[in-house]
């Protein structure tokens, strides 16, 4: 099904391969468990989602108040019964889901995910569970309406989902007019309707799914002989284990007692089912804030939480630092070396955090925690973390501007009074330091509320990665990510505000007015 | 009379620009000095070696007999004994004029917030802001800043007040409360120690007189031996230049 292979699980892969034996540890350490911990992008409709109630036999998602359901659900009900086992749902980004699985955070990947060559060097797979052909989705009222073959597709414009193997079998249209492969599903079908394209490659629960959705769009299915040839490497989903686990066989065992027509049963009713084909109730954006709002909620409560907290942590960590680095050396010659070291580590911590971006930040300490000291760091907690210790390299450089802005005889009348550097720095200079950053303090906050989103990496449920879940099971991407957008939008624009007017307030009055003169 | 402090061989080099070559000096208790020379002399260099907000290069700094450049000498209570006031004011921007004139006295004296704000109105009132304590120094004039500067040093209750140039950073109309405030100062038998190029102010209220030239004392004695009768030709050519130029 899904091939998208991304830089970075790349990196986390090489991260992995390099420390095989640290690989094996994670796994003894966790042989006798009752749960089963399943990880899937709840956001993969009809194979994964996530909604609001348990209806429809949905699982509730581990560390959330939503329910995942979907094809892959059933399915992990189905094993994590057979195996005695508890089932837990771990929502987990998609880049994310061989790392956890290889660092022990889950027990198996079920998300609509294919075994090809290149992941089975990293996990073992299962037996097939799910087997999907390719179709096309066209203009319902287009000439290729009545297409029946490849051959009836001779000119026209076609596309596909970049990285995908959909987009690798176009050229087996003769005389197909190949075209840029594009990002997503919305994104193709905007130009789809536009007329931009004549059709793109699909997979059938997504061809199902736009033409439930969308009553202009239609699937075109193909008989076995006049479709794409492909191979099952592609087509083929299976469950994911981590390598050498034992429960495998078993699983086979339990997968092979699920018949063809049940499958296609359950298929069925998951492409039934998703969120996506609920009735339609007028507006579309109403509707999905209808099925989504306490879910946007959430993520803004956790967006705003993970910004504020990791601004003020971050505006600590960049004072202390900036603080630090204002200490005359010392006179004594050990002292001072110890000094120099402790100064230079600072650099290096600043030069790294600012050199580098957040994302892989993310995805190194968190995995990374996990794999080398087999330390399950909580996801919010590890979020937090990497937030705080971002803003603190930055504001660390913010801190040492406004130490430079409150000028040198302020720091000389404290010491001709008698203070020593520490009262100094405590008494006079901080306090106008805070004055001063408040400023960019406020812009990094700010900042953070946006940059967040890329803590969707390691499946924080952060207002973006709900969004993303949304999106992804009610396939109204532009819909969604406009409500996401005006969220952000209005979180940003009111604290901006409020920041101008506590800076106005504590500058306060320009004149003063004299006390009144004493009899 | 009882020395405070006193300067011996004191030398104070920034890179190879010699500032200070070979200065001796005292400051007996209850005296007023002031020191004049032209801009460059090292009279600042001077001031600021007294409180060692500059380290000399070289010579011996004596408060009440004690060396303060022994290694382990307490540098900060040192300073609590020297009121220092400068050109530019130096005021606390975070802090209102009360608060100015009451955190040396909380962080560094240890005295309880109550007792500071006693001393603190007490020597606010001496330099007549008293009406000002809440205000923020951004609410001030210059004047009004310098005159609170002089009433946070005062607060220290210190054995010397420094001045430097206290009033060259103000407003032609702002001069004159502030050297008020330093003559009625003078007056209450306090013991000072004033840069300055007021030259009428100098000859009012000095009771010795120091002029400074290249580094080194030029001339030394009572206001009337400097002002009417200088030796030094050096000291002669300043006084006309400086005079001259006031009268323009
Ligand atoms: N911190 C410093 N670094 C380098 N040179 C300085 C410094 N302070 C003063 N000087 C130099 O020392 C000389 C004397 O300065 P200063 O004591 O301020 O003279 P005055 O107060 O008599 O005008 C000047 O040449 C000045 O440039
Ligand atoms: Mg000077």
């Amino acid at each position: 099904m899904k091939k998208k292979l991304s830089i970075l699980s790349l990196v986390l892969m090489l991260l992995l391969v390099s420390m095989p034996g640290l690989t094996m540890k994670v796994q003894a350490e966790e042989t006798e468990q009752k749960e089963f911990r399943v990880g899937m992008e709840a956001g993969y409709a009809p194979f994964n989602w996530t909604q609001n109630t348990d209806e429809n036999g949905a699982v509730p998602i581990q560390g959330d108040k939503s329910y995942a359901g979907g094809y892959d659900v059933e399915i992990a009900k189905i094993i994590a019964e057979k195996l005695g086992r508890e089932l837990v749902i771990v929502k987990t980004e998609w880049d994310g889901l061989p790392p956890a699985l290889q660092s022990g955070k889950i027990d198996a990947i079920i998300a609509g995910m294919s075994p090809t060559e290149e992941r089975k060097k990293q996990i073992d797979f299962t037996d097939v569970y799910y087997e999907s052909n390719l179709v096309m989705v066209i203009r319902a009222d287009s000439d290729y309406a009545d297409a029946k073959s490849l051959e009836d597709f001779s000119g026209a414009k076609v596309t596909a989902q970049l990285n995908t193997f959909h987009y690798t079998v176009i050229n087996q249209i003769p005389g197909v007019q190949m075209q840029e492969a594009m990002d997503n599903f919305a994104a193709m079908r905007v130009a789809l309707e536009s007329g931009t394209i004549d059709g793109y490659v699909s997979e059938r629960p997504e061809g199902v799914t736009a033409e439930s959705v969308n009553p202009k769009l239609k699937m075109i299915e193909f008989s076995a002989a006049d479709g794409f040839q492909t191979s099952p490497e592609d087509t083929a989903v299976a469950i994911g284990m981590r390598k050498g686990d034992p429960d495998v066989a078993a699983i086979n065992e339990f997968l092979a007692g699920i018949s063809k027509d049940e499958r296609v049963k359950i298929m069925d009713e998951a492409i039934k089912n998703q969120p996506a084909s609920d009735e339609d109730s007028g507006s579309p954006i109403l509707k999905i804030l209808k099925q989504n709002g306490m879910l946007f909620l959430r993520g803004t409560g956790m967006t705003m939480f993970l910004a504020l907290a990791g601004t003020i942590l971050g505006g600590i960590i960049g004072l202390l630092v900036g603080v630090y680095r204002t200490i005359p050396m010392s006179e004594k010659k050990g002292k001072r070396a110890s000094q120099k070291l402790f100064g230079w580590l600072l650099n290096v911590y600043i030069e790294v955090f600012r050199g580098t971006p957040m994302i892989v930040q993310s995805a190194v300490i968190y995995y990374g925690t996990a794999l080398l000291f087999g330390f399950d760091l909580n996801r919010t907690a590890a979020a937090l973390f990497i937030v705080s210790i971002n803003t603190g390299a930055y504001m660390s450089e913010i801190v040492r501007g406004g130490i430079f802005a409150v000028d040198k005889g302020q720091f000389e009348a404290a010491q001709a009074l008698g203070m020593t550097h520490g009262q100094t720095m405590r008494k006079v200079v901080v306090p106008q330091v805070l004055r001063n950053i408040l400023p960019a303090t406020g812009n990094e906050f700010v900042i953070n509320i946006k940059d967040t989103s890329v803590l969707s990496i390691i499946s924080v449920t952060e207002l973006f990665f709900q969004g993303k879940s949304a999106a992804g099971a009610n396939y109204m991407f532009f819909q969604t990510y406009f409500i996401i957008c005006v969220i952000y939008f209005v979180l940003t624009f009111s604290i901006t505000r409020i920041l101008r007017l506590v800076e106005k307030k504590l500058d306060g009055p320009e004149a003063y007015a004299p006390l009144a003169e004493e009899e | 009379m009882s020395e405070i402090i006193k300067v011996e061989h004191l030398k104070k080099s920034f890179g190879q620009n010699v500032v200070l070559k070979d200065i001796d000096l005292t400051v007996n208790k209850g005296e007023v000095v002031t020191i004049i020379g032209s801009s460059g002399s090292g009279k600042s260099t001077l001031l600021r070696c007294i409180n060692l907000l500059e380290k000399p290069d070289d010579g011996k700094i004596y408060y009440k007999n004690e060396n303060v450049l022994e290694p382990n000498y307490n540098l900060p209570k040192y300073r609590t004994h020297l009121g220092m006031v400068f050109q530019q004011f130096n005021l606390f921007n975070n802090m209102n004029v009360l608060e100015n004139c009451m955190t040396g006295q909380v962080t560094v004296l240890k005295k309880s917030r109550e007792e500071a704000k006693q001393t603190a109105l007490e020597n606010l009132k001496k330099v007549g802001m008293e009406r000002f304590i809440d205000a923020k120094p951004s609410q001030l004039s210059g004047g009004q800043k310098q005159r609170v500067a002089i009433g946070r040093a005062l607060s220290m209750n210190p054995d010397v007040m420094l001045f430097d140039e206290p009033t060259s950073a103000l407003d032609p109309e702002m001069v004159g409360e502030v050297l008020k405030t330093m003559k009625n100062l003078a007056h209450t038998g306090l013991t000072m120690v004033i840069v300055t190029h007021e030259m009428a102010f100098a000859r009012d209220v000095s009771d010795r007189v120091i002029f400074m030239d290249k580094g080194v004392i030029a001339e030394e004695g009572t206001a009337e031996d400097i002002f009417v009768n200088p030796k030094e030709k050096r000291t002669k050519e300043f006084l006309h230049r400086i005079l001259n130029s006031d009268n323009n």
